[in-house]
């Protein structure tokens, strides 16, 4: 058995190493380059050399990918003007060079509060980028399962890809349970009932309600099979395809739209809602399928 | 503005545009020809419900009358904040909205987005960042967070920040920020409809709004970066 590698807990580079081909990245605007926030410094802030965004090049099982992916460790992976703007030039290039996908690591609690502006700017001008790459072609799968999560802008981006990997520990909604909290009321949200968040927004839920493609263990190996499981020419979105969605989101709401709690949800869907926190993905999957 | 003074003022040769709860849709004319007009009013919170009602209008601009121009009507209070909402997969319902817009500008429509209230964070990003050009009329307060919220998260004293904010546009809520930013192409105060239809004669297929950031000043660096990473 090999032993686990978190993806929880690795660095964004050590994620990106563990997903491509061995010794294929190339990085785009290194830390050598020196790409750092111009607005930081204005708050006393510190800086990163690549503000928190690594990008770049490589093959995965062979195919050319580029990649991008946020790191967690510096300010919450959190969207300013340089980060957000690497994520846009790095999906304008693929709309260009046309490789077989795009990658996106999440780990992000969302805007840069220091550059809310340029942060939430940034955040739509990377998914008008994303609809870019993807009409010329190129697939963007997003992973999600780092210590920040993908909450605010990061997530309404991440929800754009055409696929989404994820772990259980990959959290994934609007507004976080602590935002919710400060603005509503404990009685809202308590962000403190860890169990509560993993439910609410944690990657079981997410996968149950299809907007996890797949869910994965806590494991890098395991994000990199799926990377190459969903490795396929994209779907164009078309009226037909979006009524579906907006169908199958309509049905969701009507039939869920009352539950304040996942264990709820999951009874309704015919699971042993007691157990489903302690199941591995794999079994999930499979209750998944019978129910 | 108020709504009705909007509706009057962008389009004096008619529309049927109808309010039902925060939501608003229908048709008005402008220059002799027929545009779409959907939005909220208000100060909306956009929330699942409120995706899937304005994707549908949406989908049958799409489906019955594609390439009309789409004038989206901003005035929202930002995404509604629930442990309901957030179970649901709020960001999914957002993306789908998105999508939609998307498919729209595909299809020959020209998205204009006229903010006339406030326009916050995730709202915002719903419904009104996606247009090609977003124009700000008297009324319009885009923002992300207000300073007192980012003093609490930042834990950084809101003094600092209102200081901060006199001179600095990349953080601090208002139009003259966003303007500086790219954000907001252009603030309207009169000769409404005059202009709306002069802009809807353009070219608005690129977001310009990196480099419009530059030109202004208020993000020197967002496009030098962009242009860096495609050329590298």
């Amino acid at each position: 058995m090999t032993p686990r590698i978190s993806y929880f807990e690795a660095s964004a580079r050590k994620r990106i190493n563990g997903i491509v081909d061995p010794g294929t990245f190339r990085e785009i605007l290194p830390p050598e380059d020196r790409r750092v926030s111009p607005h930081l410094g204005l708050f006393d802030a510190p800086v990163s050399f690549d503000d928190g965004a690594i990008i770049g090049e490589a093959t995965v099982d062979g195919k050319p990918v580029f990649l991008f992916a946020q790191e967690g460790k510096f300010r919450g992976g959190s969207l300013g003007e340089v980060h957000a703007s690497k994520m846009i030039g790095l999906l304008q290039r693929a709309a260009l060079k046309k490789p077989s996908a795009v990658i996106g690591l999440f780990d992000s609690g969302g805007v840069r509060l220091e550059e809310a502006n340029a942060g939430e700017i940034g955040a739509t001008e990377i998914v008008r980028a994303i609809f870019e790459t993807q009409a010329a072609g190129v697939p963007v799968i997003g992973l999600i399962g780092g210590s920040c999560g993908c909450f605010g802008g990061a997530s309404i981006i991440s929800c754009c890809c055409d696929t989404l990997i994820g772990s259980e520990e990959g959290r994934l909604s609007v507004s976080g349970p602590e935002v919710i909290e400060t603005i509503m009321g404990v009685e809202a949200f308590d962000s403190r009932d860890k169990a509560l968040v993993w439910r609410t927004t944690g990657g079981k839920n997410r996968f149950l309600f299809g907007k996890l493609a797949r869910l994965v263990s806590d494991h890098i190996p395991d994000f990199r099979s799926a990377v190459i499981d969903v490795l396929a020419p994209r779907q164009p979105d078309s009226t037909a395809s979006l009524r579906k969605d907006l169908a199958s989101l309509q049905s969701r709401l009507d039939t869920y739209g009352k539950d304040t709690d996942a264990r709820q949800i999951w009874k309704q869907m015919g699971l042993d809602a007691a157990k489903v926190p302690e199941m591995t993905p794999a079994e999930l999957a499979a209750a998944a399928k019978k129910s | 503005m108020e709504l009705n003074d909007l509706l009057n003022s962008f389009f004096p040769d008619g529309h049927s545009v109808a309010v039902d709860g925060d939501l608003l849709c229908g048709e008005a004319t402008l220059g002799g020809e027929t545009v779409a007009v959907l939005g909220t009013t208000n100060h909306a919170f956009i929330g699942a419900r409120e995706a899937l009602v304005i994707t549908d209008h949406l989908l049958s601009i799409v489906e019955n009358t594609p390439g009309r121009p789409i004038i989206m009507l901003v005035d929202n209070s930002g995404q509604r904040m629930a442990l309901n909402e957030e179970l649901l997969v709020l960001p999914e319902y957002i993306s789908t909205l998105l999508k939609t817009q998307q498919l729209a500008r595909s299809t020959g429509s020209k998205l204009i987005a006229l903010l006339y209230g406030p326009a916050i964070a995730g709202g915002f990003i719903a419904f009104g960042m996606l247009a090609d050009r977003i124009i700000a009329v008297p009324g319009a307060e885009p923002s992300v967070m207000k300073l007192e919220a980012i003093s609490r998260v930042t834990k950084m004293p809101l003094e600092k920040l209102e200081d901060l904010a006199k001179t600095v546009s990349v953080f601090a809520p208002g139009c003259d920020n966003f303007f500086k930013m790219g954000g907001v192409y252009e603030v309207w105060s009169d000769r409404f409809s005059e202009q709306l239809s002069k802009l809807l004669a353009t070219d608005v297929s690129r977001d310009l709004r990196a480099h419009l950031g530059r030109e202004r000043g208020g993000r020197a660096c967002a496009q030098d970066v962009i242009d860096d990473v495609v050329r590298a």
